[in-house]
């Protein structure tokens, strides 16, 4: 095979290293966009800084901080984050599991039904809270309402459930679940095809019911892409924003805000960017924490393995 | 007795008073440390916003960049075909207009301020006004209108104009707020049907006619209140109950906290009569297809002039206009509505100045007030409205703002954050929140949000020394 | 004949639950193309799913009432060149970690792998600050430069070429080609999972996007369609026939684009699971 020669602007970048010119546009722009504007929250939590305030920002110390643990709404915003995901990772997971093997079983009509259960994947959350506020309409005529009422012969009273102290948030979980279950679904069902058949025939031979196969070779085999998916899944669950602003506006009574929709209310609403950069860092950190405890979860079970 | 006058009315506007102060606005301070050290870090300094001056199209014209609000369709269409007028009438100018969505309108508004990208004119709902003006975002127009324009206002119009002793928006219509209900409902549970604001229905009375209504409806609904709005508007319908039971939003005229006055026994009082129709008994429809009122499952709907020719198509002849329920000191109807202002950074506000008395010609105002329903603001144009005249459809409205039965919202830079705080407190106590800690908890972030900002000093007059 | 009822058992139990499951997609299909005032007061019966006095007119009303038209093109744009800018940039990154030996190169990794943790919302507050402070709000720049590089991205491209055979590459390296020919020539047309993968996640994610847009746009001019739909729910009058059609345009394309590749979508989001 004969080359031609290189072209001159080849040849200067030849003379350059080419690792960290390749990496450079990259690196820089996540220094750029990612760990300046971070930076800059953590600096900006300190101050008073509120835009378009013509008078003077000020150093205040760890205040917007106490501030924002102090805000009765920041502290419920806070509980429903961890409520959502203690809720929504276990019951999303179970469904995807319970859908994956169901699926991966052989029949006629298994792809459309693999299709099918994907499909909400590919819709926009902004999307399907506006559809979602018409499933949850209240009075008869609202599609749940209508299908409670049915189901219990009519003993369920219509409800205004968007609108309810209790039952707002498990509304906006179900969606969140409706959309999220497919992509847990898929990478559950790559992970069930990875899983060599021999395990599952020495099993047989050693006469293991399906049940037991269940709990001795398929789970454990699941186990990456069972952490991967809760992991995923938790983190979405704290970053909960769009259902929530565009369906519930946080309400009714706070049931349903959220860290970021608090944030983002004090921010654009409210101007308080000071307050807004510190409850950003503390988002973070509570991302932080959740991935550093998956994670050491993750490495314990390996040394015990 | 009579109704105390609204609180915190400016009692006189006397324009000598404040001769020729245009020109440059207050400027931001950027003197302290940290200021100059967020720049730094920020890689952008004080100078780091857009300064592009004039622009102009193909054809030479000066471009007049203008931000208005998206509302109601008819609205939106009236002012498409208004700027193109003006487009054709004047070769030299060309209005470029941006709908922004209502519902976030401010915060739109600040963002574009932040790097003085905010465009030449600017459309905003009245009572931020107070807020832009503080900021130095806005400039007077007094002295750039026509004086004609000018003294053909109506006086409520340049009193939500008006903050700091100068002139800054002016809106080509005023607003109103009613009950509007079905007057063969009404007459089948043997209601009286007050017409003029001085008979309105006292809140018991109001009480007991809701329940009645309901309990009459196939719906078990009776009530209206346009819960599916955002923002605005409930600071802007709700809160003149408060007034009219003797509390109110801020300490008047002092504007210097909300303790004891939004969460005082009075406001607590009107509050609770809201709780009780919504969330105790059921009586108000969640209008989720903003149709509650015109398919017929409520008989009262309690919103703004701009839905009467809409509801006048669904009812007919049977549609009332009724003044909203007494809580105590008189009925009190809401005021103000979007109105237009030159920002500080347009280059050139004298052309901007003439779109705007162009919008407040007799032609253009008639046209907008007979499309969206709400009082002119100018004395020439309400003298040849016939709906507001006596006898006409609307005239409630009319009466409503010159008989003193409206309440202005509070004339201060705070306003952006009273809203926002009042809104949350409505919907938490329309959802069973315990009024009075809602109050109290709404009060304490407008006080503190006045005591942040030092409370909120008003443009001294040496600040713009040479001008004056 | 007990295995046969337990299969029709399982299909039925199947098929029931994806009724439920696919119910609001084909409600907002029908609703679509219902007269307005059928949408909700049908919600509640069977006719809720079949369309009575079927029309376009919801999807004529869209056109009149908004530009959808530039809305869908913006979304593309900016979805677009995230998602082609970020092939380019996060997968040269990858292999320069991968494959390079430089200085500083564990160093800038780990530093990758700790802003993976960071997500986006962490940051919204301070460059929203920023680019208003710049003003660069309501552009196409601000909704695409700052997602182009993504630290996720750079670590699936990272850890898909680690596991390339390297004769392929060694091979090119002989023939005296350099590091970014070699990246292009061999690498790259190798490596279609991967790019495939990260192409899918990215447009997913970025398709949808709502609440960065939703902070830096103003107007129409560059509205992408999340936010357009959820300002399209608060433009009076409140039409729902109107909103289902704008749902149904806004989703349709994604969905045929999916329904045609479906197997890529499948086999790329599966693949990012097995990175661990």
């Amino acid at each position: 095979m004969t080359e031609p020669p290189p072209a001159p602007r080849l040849r200067i970048l030849h003379a350059l290293p080419a690792g960290p010119l390749m990496a450079l546009p990259a690196v820089l722009a996540l220094l750029l966009f990612v760990a300046l504007p971070f930076a800059t929250a953590v600096a900006l939590s300190f101050t008073d800084l509120r835009m378009g305030s013509p008078l003077a920002t000020e150093f205040v110390g760890a205040q917007q901080y106490q501030r924002a643990f102090e805000d009765d709404s920041f502290r419920r915003a806070l509980a429903n984050n961890l409520w959502f995901a203690a809720v929504v990772v276990p019951l999303q997971t179970l469904l995807a599991l319970g859908l994956a093997l169901a699926l991966n079983r052989s029949f006629r009509g298994r792809a459309a039904f693999r299709t099918l259960f994907f499909l909400p994947v590919v819709f926009p959350m902004a999307l399907i809270a506006v559809v979602w506020q018409l499933i949850y309409a209240p009075g008869p005529n609202g599609i749940l309402n209508a299908l409670l009422a049915t189901v219990s012969f009519g003993a369920i009273e219509p409800l205004d459930v968007l609108r309810h102290p209790q039952l707002a948030l498990p509304a906006l979980m179900l969606l969140s679940i409706w959309q999220g279950v497919g992509f847990q679904m898929v990478v559950l069902l790559a992970g069930l095809q990875a899983i060599p058949a021999s395990l599952y025939e020495a099993a047989a031979v050693d006469r293991a019911g399906k049940v037991s196969q269940l709990f001795h070779v398929t789970l454990p085999q699941l186990r990456n892409p069972l952490v991967f998916t809760m992991l995923v899944t938790t983190i979405l669950s704290f970053r909960v924003y769009d259902q929530v602003a565009i369906a519930t506006r946080g309400g009714p009574l706070d049931a349903t805000t959220t860290v970021m929709f608090e944030t983002v209310r004090t921010v654009f609403d409210r101007q308080q960017v000071g307050l807004a950069s510190a409850m950003s860092v503390v988002f973070f950190l509570m991302v932080l924490a959740v991935t550093l405890v998956q994670r050491a979860l993750v490495r314990q079970e390996r040394e015990i393995d | 007795m009579d109704p105390p006058d609204p609180p915190g009315r400016v009692e006189s506007f006397d324009p000598e008073a404040n001769p020729g102060q245009d020109g440059p606005v207050m400027t931001r301070t950027h003197s302290h440390a940290t200021t100059a050290l967020l720049a730094i870090l920020l890689g952008c300094t004080a100078s780091c916003g857009r300064d592009e001056g004039p622009q102009h199209t193909d054809d030479g014209a000066l471009i007049l960049r203008a931000w208005a609000h998206s509302g109601q369709e008819e609205e939106r269409r009236i002012l498409e075909a208004q700027i193109e007028r003006f487009n054709q009438q004047n070769e030299d100018l060309h209005v470029d207009l941006t709908l922004i969505p209502e519902g976030a309108y401010n915060g739109q508004v600040q963002a574009a301020a932040l790097a003085g990208e905010l465009p030449d004119l600017l459309e905003f709902d009245g009572p931020f006004v107070y807020n832009y003006a503080w900021q130095g975002q806005l400039r007077p127009i007094r002295d750039l209108l026509q004086p004609g324009t000018f003294d053909n206002l109506i006086p409520s119009i340049v009193d939500q104009g008006t903050y700091a002793g100068r002139f800054w928006t002016v809106g080509t219509f005023d607003s109103g707020l009613c009950l509007y209900a079905s007057r063969s409902q009404l007459e089948a549970i043997n209601a009286r049907i007050p017409t003029h604001p001085s008979a309105a229905w006292t809140v018991d009375e109001f009480d007991a006619i809701l329940l009645q209504l309901a309990q009459a409806a196939e719906s078990g609904h009776a009530l209206d209140l346009k819960l599916n709005y955002r923002g605005e508007w409930y600071c802007y319908a709700f809160s003149p109950a408060l007034y009219s039971a003797g509390g109110g939003l801020v300490a008047e005229p002092e504007h210097d906290t909300a303790a004891g006055v939004l969460d005082g026994p009075e406001s607590i009082g009107a509050m609770r009569w809201f709780q009780r129709w919504i969330y105790e008994h059921g009586l108000v429809d969640r209008n989720v297809d903003d149709a509650a009122f015109t398919e017929g499952r409520v008989a009262i709907s309690w919103t703004g002039h701009w839905e009467y020719e809409n509801y006048l198509q669904a009812l007919g002849d049977d549609l009332v206009l009724i003044p909203l329920p007494d809580f105590g000191h008189g009925t009190r109807s809401g005021q103000g509505s979007w109105s237009w202002g030159i920002t500080a950074a347009c280059p050139q506000p004298g052309a901007a100045a003439r779109f705007l008395d162009f919008l407040l010609e007799d032609r253009q105002v008639l046209e907008m007030t007979g499309a969206n329903g709400a009082v002119p603001a100018t004395r020439s144009a309400i003298e040849q409205s016939e709906p507001y005249a006596e006898g006409g459809g609307r005239h409630l409205f009319a009466l409503q703002l010159t008989e003193g039965h409206v309440v202005p919202r509070p004339r201060t830079p705070a306003y952006p954050v009273i809203t926002s705080a009042f809104e949350q407190a409505f919907l938490a106590i329309a959802d069973g929140g315990d009024v009075e800690s809602t109050l109290q908890t709404a009060a304490a972030t407008i006080s503190r949000d006045i005591e942040d900002n030092d409370g909120y000093p008003a443009p001294a007059d040496e600040r713009h020394g040479e001008d004056d | 004949m007990k295995h046969r009822a337990a299969r029709l058992l399982f299909f039925s139990a199947l098929t029931a639950v994806a009724a439920v499951y696919i119910a609001p997609v084909a409600f907002m299909l029908v609703g679509s193309f219902k007269p307005d005032a059928r949408v909700l007061s049908e919600a509640g019966s069977w006719r809720a799913f079949f369309p009575a006095e079927a029309s376009l007119q919801n999807y004529r009303d869209v056109f009149a009432r908004v530009d959808f038209t530039r809305y869908l093109l913006n979304s593309l744009w900016i979805t677009g060149a995230i998602t082609v800018g970020g092939l380019v940039v996060n997968s040269l990154a990858g292999y320069a970690f991968a494959r390079l030996r430089w200085r500083g190169r564990d160093r800038l990794l780990l530093l990758v792998i700790l802003l993976m943790i960071l997500p986006y919302e962490a940051i919204a507050v301070p460059l929203f600050y920023q680019v208003s402070l710049l003003g660069w709000r309501d552009t196409y720049l601000v909704q695409i430069l700052p997602f182009i590089a993504n630290a996720f991205s750079i670590y699936l491209f990272y850890s898909f070429f680690l596991g390339l055979p390297r004769d392929l590459e060694d091979a090119a390296r002989v023939d005296g080609a350099g590091a970014l020919r070699t990246f292009v020539e061999i690498v790259v047309p190798n490596s279609k999972p991967v790019f495939a993968t990260v192409t899918i996640v990215t447009f997913l994610f970025f398709w949808g996007f709502f609440l960065w847009p939703q902070l830096v746009t103003s107007g129409d001019r560059v509205r992408p369609l999340p936010v357009a739909i959820a300002t399209f729910q608060t433009l009076p009058p409140l039409r729902w026939g109107d909103i289902l059609a704008f749902g149904v345009m806004m989703v349709a394309p994604v969905v045929a684009v999916f329904l045609l590749f479906q197997r890529w979508f499948v086999r790329g989001i599966a693949a990012t699971g097995s990175k661990e």
